[in-house]
């Protein structure tokens, strides 16, 4: 085995090895490139240069050992990490997605009506010259013509082929689209604009009217303004991600793009009572839920452990089926516990003889959500708190025995304090995990219930994360700029407890 | 008679009643996964009928590629598992034996970096693929590659603290006796701290795996083909809809891809509790 990790046969395999990687990876930057993809492609770049100084020089050591977790950490960790993090300075939501170049384009785009006349056409699309252009007919008055992007040249009806309809179909010059050209004739066709006469163009219907149209939205580049033509208002960059009229700030030109805001969206979290409201529910919620799961775990996983903690017949067997909730795969037993609930036909009811709307009611479903986390997770403390007594000397309690302790004294004067002292980073580091339980939450009860009426998206269960989630990915307006900046602060949250935790546990000492 | 009931009488009564518990939803699958009537009733606790139909049906009925399903979860988890263990490993050991500038920093910047909600870059990464796609549509989004890929972002941070330990506790001589015997750092790494480890690398890898087979928000974002889907995608699609809930296939389903993993649990049993206790939390 060793001749395949030192020598010039090691030597060989490697620079095979990286040179593999290497041109993989240089032929997806290039193509990464062709697509107007530059930061990807430079980041596709970097990583190369660095595989290949890392591994075909000597230039650290460490870097060896890290630089493919590095690569992979910084793409689709710290990237996305950093993108969310900048967003939330960002008037990122519904109507606000585009930069602001591909937002002015959609504006001239949406800024046409019909011309008073309300003529229209019907159309055939083809090429003209090699340009893209259209055949069209107007049946009621016999008028054809074939219309390009910048001229327009009349047909008379001797020269034309028509349909059954009386539309006409071919014609001198004019190449109608094949079938295989029409899959890609979206690109070409929308939003362009055919020549009419000097103040109207011909804009498409779909792919076989064209309505004689004029442009009503135009943009003055050097003000960085629009202009209705019709009317005259001007409409100016209102410095939030849209263009508003400049006496009614509320009469904005759809769509918008996404503006730096900068800390608005945090501070929106204070002032806003609407945001504010749900937000300051659903944490208590988050932190009642986290307390009550760390605690009915513990105080049942403990309580096994206790009476497990001596040879007793059948141990074995009681182990094995106790810890069976933990290995079952968790996205099931969620689910299926989802089922149990079931007002009509669940197990739950059913055994209770009971007929309670477990997910309508949003205390029901509290209990619901807590109990069956516990089920979820009792078997992880009686796990690690039957490890943690064995791990308690014997001698203590023998020594509290002698003089004269009883059992009860016992447990609650040594071994319950001895254990809490062992268990206490676990403990933190479980109501950590249960703070952002995102899993348990969206797949048992969608953080419902909710009261729809009102348009409210947070529900009774809904912790921090869910509905966050919601927030960014809901069915509603989509606000990823909001959710970013609230899933800031759950990091900071979740950072301090856990960094606490981990300086109680001692852990990072071993780095100093 | 007497002392027995007092000592040992309340510990059977706590450990049966507990894994009555644990036990009840487990038999409520079973039994609905051999009844005919799709619905996760309790009409009885003895099984009236025992059919076959829903495990059937997974595996002859051409609208459930059930067996892809399962191909699909062992080979992403799989390959996870195997990856991420490696990658883990090799950072777990620079962590520990190496001295290097910013190694504190850099074990500091990955604890914080697992800390934020994973759950909300996940429009970024989705960003990200949908761009890749663009140009390499073999990895991008929609494909199984991809998501592996995402997945293996973490493998870097995930169980480093359960593998540092590790590392940390074999004695530094051997390191230092193999530096004499002039093995550089990539093969001490390679023959010396590789296979002793190779019992807690198991555990990690199978952790890992288990984490990997239970994910479901990206598995579900990114794997829209029936084909592609994994097992916990595909069978979330039976009960998923508000009034079309069919659970016999379902809870056939599941059972069958969870006694693999059951299995492993448990014969592995002793080594990932010690894991755990080591300060990892299950995912």
């Amino acid at each position: 085995m060793t001749y395949l990790i030192r020598g010039k046969i090691a030597l060989f395999i490697k620079v095979i090895f990286v040179t593999l990687i290497v041109s993989v990876l240089l032929l997806l930057a290039q193509s990464a490139f062709a697509q107007k993809e530059y930061v990807i492609s430079a980041f596709l770049a970097i990583a190369v240069l660095l595989l290949a100084l890392t591994y075909l020089t000597k230039i650290s050591i460490p870097l060896k050992f890290f630089i493919p977790g590095i690569l992979l950490l910084t793409a689709f960790v710290l990237g996305p990490i950093l993108y969310t993090v900048t967003m939330s300075g960002f008037n990122y939501k519904t109507g606000n997605i585009i930069s602001k170049e591909e937002a002015i384009v959609q504006i001239k785009v949406r800024g046409i009506e019909s011309a008073p006349s309300g003529q229209t056409f019907d159309i055939k699309l083809g090429t003209y010259e090699g340009n893209p252009a259209i055949l069209a007919s107007d049946i009621n008055t016999s008028e054809y013509f074939i219309s390009t992007q910048g001229d327009r040249i009349p047909l008379v009806a001797s020269a034309l082929t028509f349909n059954e309809y009386g539309v006409a179909v071919e014609a001198p010059n004019f190449t109608p689209l094949t079938d295989s050209e029409f899959a890609t004739a979206d690109k070409l066709f929308t939003g362009a604009r055919f020549t009419f006469d000097d103040r109207f163009f011909i804009a498409l219907e779909g792919f076989e009217a064209g309505v004689v149209s004029q442009q009503v939205l135009e943009y003055l580049p050097e003000s960085d303004q629009f202009k209705n033509l019709v009317n005259g208002g001007i409409y100016t960059d209102n410095g939030r991600g849209n263009y508003a009229l400049t006496d009614d700030k509320n009469a904005i030109l759809e769509p918008g793009w996404r503006a730096p805001i900068w800390f608005e969206n945090y501070s929106k979290i204070v002032t806003d009572s609407r945001v504010r409201e749900p937000l300051v529910r659903v944490f208590l919620w988050t932190v009642v839920f986290a307390l009550l799961t760390v605690l009915t775990t513990f105080a049942l996983g403990l309580l096994l452990a206790l009476a497990l903690n001596k040879p007793i017949r059948g141990r074995r067997i009681y182990r094995s089926i106790l810890v069976l909730p933990y290995a079952m795969p968790s996205v099931m037993s969620i689910l299926i516990w989802g089922g149990m609930f079931n007002t009509e036909f669940g197990a739950i009811n059913t055994l209770l003889g009971t007929n309670i709307a477990w997910f309508s009611d949003p205390n029901f479903a509290r209990v619901a959500v807590i109990l069956v986390n516990l089920w979820l997770g009792f078997p992880y403390f009686y796990l690690i708190s039957s490890g943690s007594l064995q791990a308690i000397p014997s001698e203590l309690m023998e020594a509290a025995a002698i003089d004269g302790a009883n059992p009860r004294q016992i447990f609650r004067k040594i071994t319950l304090p001895l254990l809490l002292q062992i268990l206490s980073p676990l403990l933190i580091a479980s109501f950590a995990y249960n703070f952002n339980n995102f899993n348990l939450i969206y797949l048992l009860t969608g953080g419902g219930p909710r009261n729809e009426l009102d348009g409210e998206i947070a529900g009774a269960t809904d912790i921090l994360i869910s509905y966050t989630y919601k927030i960014a990915f809901g069915s509603g307006t989509q606000d990823l700029g909001l959710a970013s900046a609230i899933s800031l602060i759950i990091f900071i949250l979740v950072a301090s407890i856990s960094l606490y935790s981990l300086r109680k546990s001692k852990v990072l000492e071993t780095f100093a | 008679m007497n002392k027995w009931l007092r000592q040992d009488l309340w510990r059977h009564v706590v450990g049966i009643s507990i894994c009555l518990f644990s036990l009840f939803p487990l038999y409520l699958v079973v039994i609905s996964s051999f009844s005919s009537t799709g619905s996760l009733q309790l009409s009885s606790f003895i099984p009236r009928e025992i059919s076959f139909a829903n495990y059937s049906k997974l595996f002859n009925d051409p609208t459930i590629p059930y067996l892809t399903w399962v191909k699909n979860s062992l080979f992403i988890a799989g390959s996870v598992a195997l990856l991420s263990v490696m990658i883990g490993t090799a950072s777990a050991f620079a962590f520990s034996r190496l001295k290097f500038k910013g190694r504190k920093f850099g074990i500091q910047l990955l604890l914080l970096v697992q800390m934020f909600p994973a759950i909300l870059a996940i429009s970024a990464v989705y960003v990200i693929m949908e761009r890749v796609y663009n140009f390499a549509p073999g990895i991008g989004l929609g494909t199984q590659p991809g998501l592996l890929l995402v997945y293996l972002g973490g493998a870097m941070g995930v169980n480093i603290w359960l593998l540092k330990g590790f590392v940390d506790s074999i004695p530094a001589e051997l390191d230092e006796a193999a530096k004499i015997d002039g093995a550089s750092e990539v093969q001490t790494f390679w023959l010396i701290f590789v296979p002793l480890a190779s019992p807690v690398l198991a555990v990690v890898a199978l952790l890992s795996f288990i984490g990997t087979f239970n994910e479901f928000i990206l598995a579900r974002l990114f794997l829209v083909d029936m084909e592609s889907r994994t097992v916990a995608v595909g069978l979330q699609q039976f009960i998923g809809g508000q009034y079309s809930q069919n659970w016999g296939p379902f809870a056939a389903g599941s059972i069958l891809a969870s006694i693999p993993i059951v299995i492993i649990f448990l014969s592995l049993q002793k080594y990932i509790v010690s894991g755990l206790t080591a300060g990892s939390v299950k995912g």
